[in-house]
């Protein structure tokens, strides 16, 4: 009993230290991508704003209309204002001030809070949804190769018809049937953006099932099971983690875009939604529209250097 | 031989793509009734709203839409009416969907021209470039400039424009005039700004991919040996190695029309209000007009699944390598 015990614990060990050992060779070769590393840079900052923030900010959804359309500090705008008693316009001039780093909008609400909150937001729609995508993806490419025949064929042709639809006129589609909740939009994301994953996972799949080492095990009576989830899986777990990273900021796009059309759920400050009522003053206040474009911007160009970098980490061929 | 494979291949692909386009409609018909509110709901919101008796109106429109009868012949209706043309009423715009979508496509359509005709030629310039400049400066400026423009969310970039260009500097109008005639030189001055829009993300889509599928055909031995032959290098390139690159770069360019062109053509046209299809769809999300925001993503897919099929049979032509059984 305590000899099992041990050996299980030795082999969870062993496993962890080779992937510890896999981790640091890979981390190796993606530090040498500058770009790369300042996109995780980036990515571990907004994180980390992303949790801590809010506790530090004030109430994004505070309402102050004495103090609308603030400059960012740094910066003087002139604001006309009316006066009813003796019905002519005064034009006054407004300084940023350290109050509001950031500015404020036209309710009077603080940028930064709104800001860091949107960024709460971004992240956890790209996180969840890519995640609810790369799971589904994952299932129906392997399930397609492993099973073949009739399974894969059907799967394969579903994939086609939903690929066919272009992604975003899709998730409108869907959004505007469903309503907009960010519960919701989220699950529509990851629904309709499984098909990429789906049709790459099951190439990889195909080529690594008729490699020695899955003979092997079949051959020593591994089941299905063990095949797909202590072979397939952990061989193809470098193309998940490229996937995944390339494919957040698009999502994260996604939601900004659907907040930016009016499908975005209206309770939640996200960037997209910022951005949305920014638009409309861009002559008195231009800094509502820019600040929340500016995160977007940073926050997929990040993704994108990172998932980049990766790519050429995880490929065996490229000397990095 | 003969061309008997090339007449099965396209009768093939051609029963492919119904059997595709089946599944698309399927697909559409039972999300739209699936939907928390049928279309009836929605329309009756309206109705309602202008003071007609609820329980009348109801069963008004039930029997207007054939919403009454069994699920099953909803479904051929539904199916039987999309083919005969028939796309529903827009109540919103007091015309047929099929209407309004012949007046509008115009729009959308001289915007994703203009911008893929600025993507791809551009595109492909500089991606021949950075190819054959492999690790120069001039290359690394030019990825590091196409990874900034695949990142930029377009329709921020299309505020930035108007913020920068027409706010502040008053060179264009804010917004696109719907007055000016489609054949003119005003009529493109005024789409400057969205073509830039638009094709910014495609144009550094393109150049990337032009990159890649150039630097993988320019290490193969045909090139060497036009090099060996005495080729001017202008030709290797030119005739040899772009020829063999543009292939893959097709297939990725018509891919991108679903998963990235239209979706930021609809951004692109609610940002700068050109009433293209995108427009439209718009203010049909916000009238509850349910016939029409269906129609306008029906649209985009159809395109999509021709532009395929295309694609598939020119192949045949383009590449005299390609034999499908």
């Amino acid at each position: 009993m305590a000899n099992k015990l041990l050996d299980a614990l030795s082999s969870v060990g062993h496993r962890m230290s080779s992937s510890m050992r896999l981790i640091n060779y890979y981390w190796q070769r993606t530090k040498r991508n500058k770009l790369a590393v300042f996109g995780l840079a980036f990515i571990v900052f907004l994180v980390a704003l992303a949790i801590v923030g809010p506790f530090f900010t004030a109430d994004p959804t505070a309402v102050n209309f004495d103090e609308k359309e603030i400059p960012p500090i740094g910066f003087t705008t002139q604001q006309s204002m009316y006066d009813i008693a003796s019905n002519t316009f005064t034009t006054k001039e407004v300084n940023g001030t350290w109050k509001h780093p950031l500015g404020t909008d036209s309710k009077g609400s603080d940028m930064m809070a709104m800001i860091v909150s949107g960024a709460r937001v971004s992240l956890l729609v790209g996180l969840i949804a890519t995640g609810i995508a790369i799971i589904l993806g994952t299932i129906i490419g392997v399930l397609s190769a492993y099973m073949g025949g009739w399974v894969d064929n059907a799967l394969m042709r579903f994939t086609d018809i939903v690929m066919t639809f272009p992604f975003f006129l899709l998730l409108v589609l869907v959004v505007f049937i469903f309503g907009p909740s960010l519960a919701f939009i989220v699950l529509a994301i990851g629904l309709t953006g499984w098909t990429g994953t789906a049709r790459l996972l099951r190439s990889e799949s195909l080529s690594i099932r008729t490699r020695e080492f899955v003979t092997a095990a079949k051959a020593l009576g591994a089941t299905d099971g063990r095949v797909v989830f202590r072979h397939l899986i952990p061989n193809a777990i470098s193309l998940i983690i490229i996937i995944a990273t390339l494919s957040i900021p698009g999502v994260i796009l996604a939601e900004a875009a659907l907040s930016f059309i009016g499908l975005g759920d209206p309770t939640v400050p996200s960037w997209g939604v910022i951005l949305e009522s920014g638009q409309h003053t861009l002559d008195t206040a231009w800094w509502i529209a820019v600040e929340p474009g500016i995160m977007l911007f940073l926050t997929v160009l990040a993704f994108n250097f990172l998932g980049d970098g990766l790519r050429d980490a995880f490929d065996p061929k490229s000397n990095v | 031989m003969g061309k008997s494979w090339l007449r099965d291949y396209v009768i093939k692909r051609l029963i492919y793509s119904i059997i595709i386009a089946w599944g698309i409609l399927t697909i559409t018909f039972i999300l739209v009734r699936i939907g928390p509110s049928s279309p009836a709901d929605k329309y009756l919101a309206n109705i309602a709203a202008r003071g007609a008796d609820p329980v009348q109106a109801t069963a008004a429109i039930e029997a207007r839409y054939g919403l009454d009868k069994p699920i099953y012949v909803q479904y051929f209706n539904y199916m039987g009416n999309l083919f005969r043309g028939n796309w529903g009423w827009s109540f919103s715009t007091s015309m047929p969907v099929i209407e309004l979508i012949k007046t509008h496509w115009i729009y959308s359509f001289q915007l994703i021209l203009l911008s893929s005709l600025f993507a791809a030629i551009l595109g492909m310039l500089i991606g021949i470039y950075s190819a054959v400049r492999q690790y120069s400066r001039m290359d690394y400026t030019f990825t590091f400039l196409s990874f900034i423009g695949i990142s930029i969310p377009n329709f921020w970039l299309g505020i930035m424009l108007i913020l920068f260009f027409s706010v502040n500097l008053g060179l264009f109008k804010t917004y696109y005039d719907t007055t000016l005639p489609l054949f003119s030189l005003d009529n493109l001055k005024a789409l400057i700004l969205p073509v830039i829009t638009l094709g910014t993300g495609m144009l550094a889509g393109y150049v990337r991919y032009t990159r890649s599928a150039m630097l993988d055909n320019l290490k193969k031995p045909f090139v060497t040996t036009a090099r060996s032959k005495g080729l001017p290098e202008r030709t290797v390139i030119g005739k040899h190695v772009f020829r063999n690159a543009l292939l893959p770069l097709v297939t990725i360019i018509m891919f991108d029309l679903g998963s990235i062109v239209f979706g930021g053509a609809y951004l692109t046209e609610i940002v700068f209000g050109i009433p293209g299809l995108g427009q439209i769809s718009f203010n049909a999300i916000f009238a509850n007009d349910y016939p029409v925001v269906v129609a306008v993503t029906l649209i985009g897919t159809f395109i999509v699944l021709l532009v395929n099929l295309a694609t598939d049979i020119s192949y045949t032509y383009l590449d005299p390598r390609i034999r499908y059984g």
